[in-house]
């Protein structure tokens, strides 16, 4: 018996790779469509923070995350972005991420359509910035001195979108998705310097991180990875790809469980028998 | 020599630390003038920082393919990855999409860039699942309030998690959610608390031992 069980705690890793990928693509392909329960309070927070400004309030999105995190967080930006131009409010978009900017396009490629929302007329989308902290802090006393165009090259204070924008000071809230630590310098560089309302949406593992700013009110709420977008989804009614990829969370997320008492029953078992 | 090498770097450093640390506390058109200037120089610095970084990559792996060593092969993918994007970036100005088509740099980075990088970390997922199953042993008490918090967050994270904790523990009339709730809003944020007071009395410090001269590691040895 301890010898079987010695075997299958060594067992072959591939096996579990196996196992992962089986678990992870058969929702994909066959879903099983389990209902989203719950709405964590962050996310409702984020979303309350966002549907309560008048219409034509300037958001800025800094939307800075590459293809390495975009399961979780391009379906959070998608669902943002929805709501603002559901809302009527006018979108402006930054990134410090090089990665981003393909992500950005195709979100744009599409969610404007749906609204029927014109660019440099709705939205606007500002060329990536390297060197964050430093865009940041002049951001707070010209916004055209670091984007004095947008990407495709049209004069940025000419756009109706940007008319009476030149600093923080006249945004209603900035957004700031991100698989990075660039949500700590929004924090400490503008929304604590220069009283803007923050909102967040951040990956599952970095989540518990943001606590502190949630508790201080330092973010007005706070999104997080695929269950927060699916939670987003659930709240502005749009299902999107936070909703689809839930199943396969469901299931990698058990299996995980599982091993973890699997392993620990047979130690304990081959320790104690 | 010690004047160049030694004395006159310390006066930069301990000058420009002074008033960038007071600029962010007194504010008037002059330490703001002066923060922007600052933050275009460091723009500038940085933009070299990079070239630098980038001619000391290529350098090192052509030397590695001029020597034929162990992987060379690899060392060639640097060149062809960089090419791949830099040049289709350089050709469409940066641009994606043009007329409603996507560009060869648009092209480019959803058929190189996005798969590869997505790629890259979600091996990471196998790699995690596997050593979950073979290092996560709960021999200490420690461990064992470390499975019991990651067992509950694991569970609420997923709606399948919530039916089951519905199912098993629903007689308690603790939802899961009202659990991880707790759980990040006090013992999570009371530890990632200390941890950022911590990193902040560091950098500080740190930073204030640069400012005064008494760390200069970075000056080098002579």
């Amino acid at each position: 018996m301890k010898e079987i069980l010695q075997k299958f705690f060594k067992i072959d890793r591939r096996w579990i790779f196996l196992l992962l990928a089986i678990v992870l693509f058969t929702p994909i392909i066959r879903p099983i469509g389990l209902p989203n329960k719950t709405i964590a309070r962050d996310t409702r927070n984020a979303y309350e923070a966002l549907d309560k400004l008048p219409k034509g309030s300037f958001v800025l999105f800094s939307l800075d995350y590459d293809p390495s995190t975009r399961p979780e967080l391009q379906p959070q930006a998608t669902a943002v972005i929805r709501h603002a131009f559901r809302r009527d409010l006018r979108v402006g978009v930054v990134t410090y991420i090089a990665g981003s900017t393909g992500l950005i396009q195709q979100i744009f490629e599409k969610v404007p359509g749906e609204f029927k929302k014109v660019n440099g007329t709705d939205y606007a989308i500002f060329p990536y910035m390297a060197n964050p902290t430093a865009v940041m802090t002049q951001m707070a006393s010209d916004f055209y001195g670091i984007y004095d165009k947008d990407q495709d090259g049209k004069d940025a204070r000419s756009l109706p979108v940007m008319k009476g924008i030149k600093s923080y000071k006249d945004m209603a809230m900035v957004v700031n998705i991100t698989g990075t630590s660039i949500l700590d310098s929004w924090v400490a560089l503008v929304g604590d310097k220069y009283n803007v309302p923050l909102v967040a949406g951040v990956t599952a593992i970095s989540q518990p991180g943001y606590g502190p700013y949630l508790q201080t009110g330092q973010l007005k709420g706070l999104i997080g990875g695929m269950k927060g977008a699916a939670e987003y989804e659930s709240l502005i009614q749009e299902p999107g790809k936070g909703t689809s990829g839930i199943d396969s969370l469901n299931l990698g997320h058990l299996l995980v469980l599982a091993l973890i008492l699997t392993s620990n029953i047979i130690l304990l078992v081959i320790r104690y028998l | 020599m010690k004047l160049i090498k030694k004395h006159i770097p310390l006066a930069i450093v301990v000058v420009t630390g002074l008033f960038t640390v007071a600029s962010y506390y007194i504010p008037n058109k002059t330490s703001v003038d002066y923060l922007e200037m600052i933050n275009k120089w460091e723009n500038i610095v940085s933009a070299f920082a990079f070239l630098l970084g980038l001619i000391s990559l290529f350098y090192s792996h052509f030397s590695k393919i001029s020597r034929r060593t162990d992987g060379w092969g690899y060392s060639l993918f640097v060149f062809i990855g960089f090419a791949a994007m830099v040049v289709p970036a350089v050709l469409m100005h940066g641009k994606q999409m043009e007329a409603g088509q996507v560009t060869s740099l648009g092209w480019a980075f959803r058929s190189i860039y996005n798969p590869l990088s997505a790629t890259m970390f979600a091996v990471l997922a196998f790699y995690i699942v596997s050593t979950a199953y073979r290092s996560f042993r709960i021999k200490s008490g420690q461990a064992l309030v470390l499975f019991v918090a990651a067992f509950i967050l694991i569970l609420g994270k997923v709606p399948l998690g919530q039916i089951v904790w519905d199912k098993a523990l629903g007689w308690t009339h603790y939802g899961v959610d009202q659990v991880i709730e707790w759980i990040m809003s006090v013992p999570a944020v009371a530890g990632k608390r200390g941890i950022m007071i911590g990193i902040s009395i560091g950098t500080v410090v740190t930073s204030l031992k640069i400012i005064f001269g008494i760390e200069r590691q970075y000056m080098g040895k002579d």
